[in-house]
């Protein structure tokens, strides 16, 4: 009995760290490459209602996970022409897109559905292939295919950070780019693709809370997750590891929260659902990795762009 | 000769900015509304019809500007110090509860005393909830726009809580507080075609005292100096951190004042949900405005008339209201961008000017 009480944590937990994940292995380019990304919130949601969009208009949830990923890239895009290209303020086009993704996506959902949510689409919230693996099969086919996607993600970015010239050409535009410049690297290059990779991966994640957890899309469905990426990224210090590990943190409290709820503790239901928020309050004041972040606020401009 | 020249486009360029992103703005959500079939031209008619059509609807229109205004006040006066305050929604909600609380389970008071301790209360209570993110970017400069985007999510959850959990109203089918003792209630200034109360003159003066403050006196100049230049503030013996803290408790102040003047003035007791995002508008406001708080209220009317005119909006021209939080979106957006707007602005009357010569 209790066995099962703790393999169903256990399955809740990485469920819900699934988004944070993602979206955290996607900032840390951003931010390694010096670019501060407040947006992710943003990239997330319009991930999200992309992807109904896709799979309600396709029918194959696949096809939307493909346009949740276009969705969160093109306002990447839009964060890196302000912030990369012309030497705009990072947090506020952050906030900006924030908000802006935030009601396009609302307005949409209006107009096109008349409500504030979507009808149920076409998802993928099981891997149906492994079903058929003995003992752990019914454990395995839980997950969404978004689930093993992210495992070949964070591989791809732990590989990408530590063995190659790329990562380490990235690192470098975020702590010192006049450098990098002299060394004959393109530096604008190399921030653009950081930080629409980071939108791209939002995207993904976006997709992952509209059609890999659920079938349909809500207004304000990423509830914070942007934010608590951004904050897994600080204290993670731009490591893929330490990124998921407090990103499995997070996710720990979040399915606490979810249990506490369906169990009903006789805790009013809005108290728990603050814990998640607060233990990222906490994880913040906590921090102490300001030596480690590269230089956020300065944009590099191009001299073309310059008075 | 030449450096005055420059200093007049900077000016120039300072002006028209804010205008090119308005329009900027209003052009984007025109396509929009073409997209979803909408009429724009019809859309924005029946926006100002709604907002300016009878003397009741320029009335609601002012009413709705109060708590913008303040919004934007609170915004206002943390950038002229270098800070940016953004949990303005949060300390909203908190403003509006403590004078909500102060209103309902004080009793016996005559209004003259009853009206500024419920004022009083809902400030503090701001004030309050912006102490722990102020005290933790103080301290250990830990970022303030998450601290505060964490305590927005955290008090729109709070507030839902005290009205349905701790505080709820004798009417249960409505999600508020029982309504605030009569002696509470903002006086009216008129009531015929429609109520308005004294919140707007309270609104003004406050306007009028936060430009003195930060214009025409020693303290506001120091707030000025460690928002233009901290280091150089610091260096020169202004203790800028002290500034920054007492910058963001007075924002939380002013912000818990907008809620405060809802709940007494416009409701009469605490919705969970009253605030539509105010604290939100203040910030494109704010920054549009440039921090001057005169700016500050003429773009608080416009984005009262925007929230009252989309209403009518969204009956007529079947244009959802959410198109608000898309105008709010693009123009910070351009803001973050005003840099190369300026650019193109200065780089476009350069060359008119070189044609001429």
């Amino acid at each position: 009995m209790s066995q099962t009480v703790v393999i169903n944590m256990l399955i809740s937990i990485l469920r819900l760290s699934v988004p944070v994940i993602i979206t955290g292995l996607g900032n840390m380019f951003s931010v390694r490459a010096g670019v501060m990304n407040l947006a992710a919130e943003g990239m997330m949601i319009s991930g999200a209602f992309c992807a109904v969009l896709g799979s309600f208009y396709t029918g194959n949830p696949w096809l939307g996970v493909l346009c949740g990923i276009l969705g969160g890239l093109v306002i990447g895009m839009i964060h890196s022409m302000i912030c990369v290209e012309f030497g705009g303020n990072q947090n506020v086009s952050g906030l900006g897109l924030n908000m802006l993704a935030a009601g396009l996506t609302a307005f949409f959902c209006r107009t096109l559905f008349g409500s504030a949510f979507s009808p149920a689409v076409e998802s993928i919230q099981t891997t149906n292939i492994l079903s058929g693996i003995p003992v752990v099969g019914t454990i395995l086919s839980q997950f969404s295919p978004i689930f093993y996607l992210m495992i070949l993600i964070f591989i791809a970015c732990c590989f990408l950070v530590d063995k190659t010239v790329l990562g380490l050409r990235m690192n470098a535009v975020g702590f010192n780019p006049q450098m990098v410049e002299t060394a004959g690297v393109n530096v604008w290059k190399l921030k653009h693709m950081s930080v629409i990779i980071c939108g791209a991966l939002a995207g993904l994640s976006g997709a992952y809370l509209s059609i890999g957890q659920l079938n349909t899309y809500m207004d304000n469905m990423t509830m914070g997750k942007g934010m608590l990426a951004v904050i897994a990224v600080q204290m993670g210090r731009q490591h893929p590891r330490r990124i998921v590990w407090i990103a499995l943190i997070f996710g720990f409290f979040d399915a606490l929260q979810l249990q506490l709820q369906i169990n009903n503790v006789g805790i009013a239901p809005e108290l728990i659902q603050t814990i998640p928020y607060v233990v990222g309050i906490i994880a913040l004041a906590m921090d102490t990795s300001k030596r480690t972040a590269p230089r956020l606020m300065a944009p590099y401009l191009k001299n073309r762009y310059k008075f | 000769m030449g450096s005055q020249t420059s200093r007049k486009n900077m000016d120039w360029t300072k002006i028209l900015s804010p205008v090119v992103i308005i329009l900027i703005a209003v052009l984007f959500t025109s396509v929009l509304m073409g997209i979803v079939g909408g009429n724009p031209l019809e859309a924005y008619f029946c926006m100002l019809v709604g907002a300016f059509g009878s003397g009741s609807a320029v009335i609601n229109t002012i009413n709705k500007m109060v708590p913008i205004a303040f919004a934007g006040f609170a915004v206002a006066l943390s950038s002229k110090a270098g800070v940016f305050n953004i949990g303005i929604e949060g300390q909203l909600v908190f403003g509006a509860l403590g004078s909500a609380l102060a209103g309902i389970y004080l009793t016996g008071l005559p209004a003259v005393l009853h009206i500024p301790i419920c004022i009083l209360s809902g400030m503090v209570f701001g004030m309050v909830y912006a102490v722990i993110p102020s005290a933790l970017y103080v301290k250990k400069g830990t970022s303030l726009l998450v601290l505060h985007i964490m305590m927005n999510n955290i008090a729109s959850l709070l507030i839902t809580y005290f009205v349905m959990g701790v505080f709820p109203g004798e009417n249960r089918m409505i999600a508020a507080t029982d309504p605030i003792q009569p002696t509470a209630e903002l006086p009216y200034l008129i009531t015929s075609p429609n109520k308005l109360t004294i919140g707007i003159l309270i609104a003004i003066l406050a306007g009028i005292l936060l430009w003195l403050y930060i214009n025409k006196t020693t303290d506001g100049f120091e707030f000025r100096a460690c928002g233009g230049n901290a280091q150089a503030a610091l260096f020169s013996g202004i203790r800028v951190k002290r500034y920054q803290f007492l910058a963001l408790l007075a924002s939380g102040a002013l912000a818990g004042l907008a809620g405060s003047i809802e709940v007494l003035g416009t409701y009469h007791r605490l919705y969970d949900g009253f605030s539509p995002g105010y604290g939100f508008d203040g910030i494109p406001i704010a920054m549009l405005a440039g921090g001057n708080p005169f700016g500050v209220m003429i773009g608080a009317f416009l984005f009262g008339a925007l929230r009252v005119g989309s209403l009518n909006m969204q009956l007529k021209a079947g244009i959802p209201t959410e198109i608000i939080s898309v105008i709010q979106g693009i123009m910070i957006t351009l803001i973050a961008a005003s840099y190369i707007i300026r650019f193109a602005i200065s780089k476009a009357t350069k060359r008119q000017r070189g044609e001429r010569t």
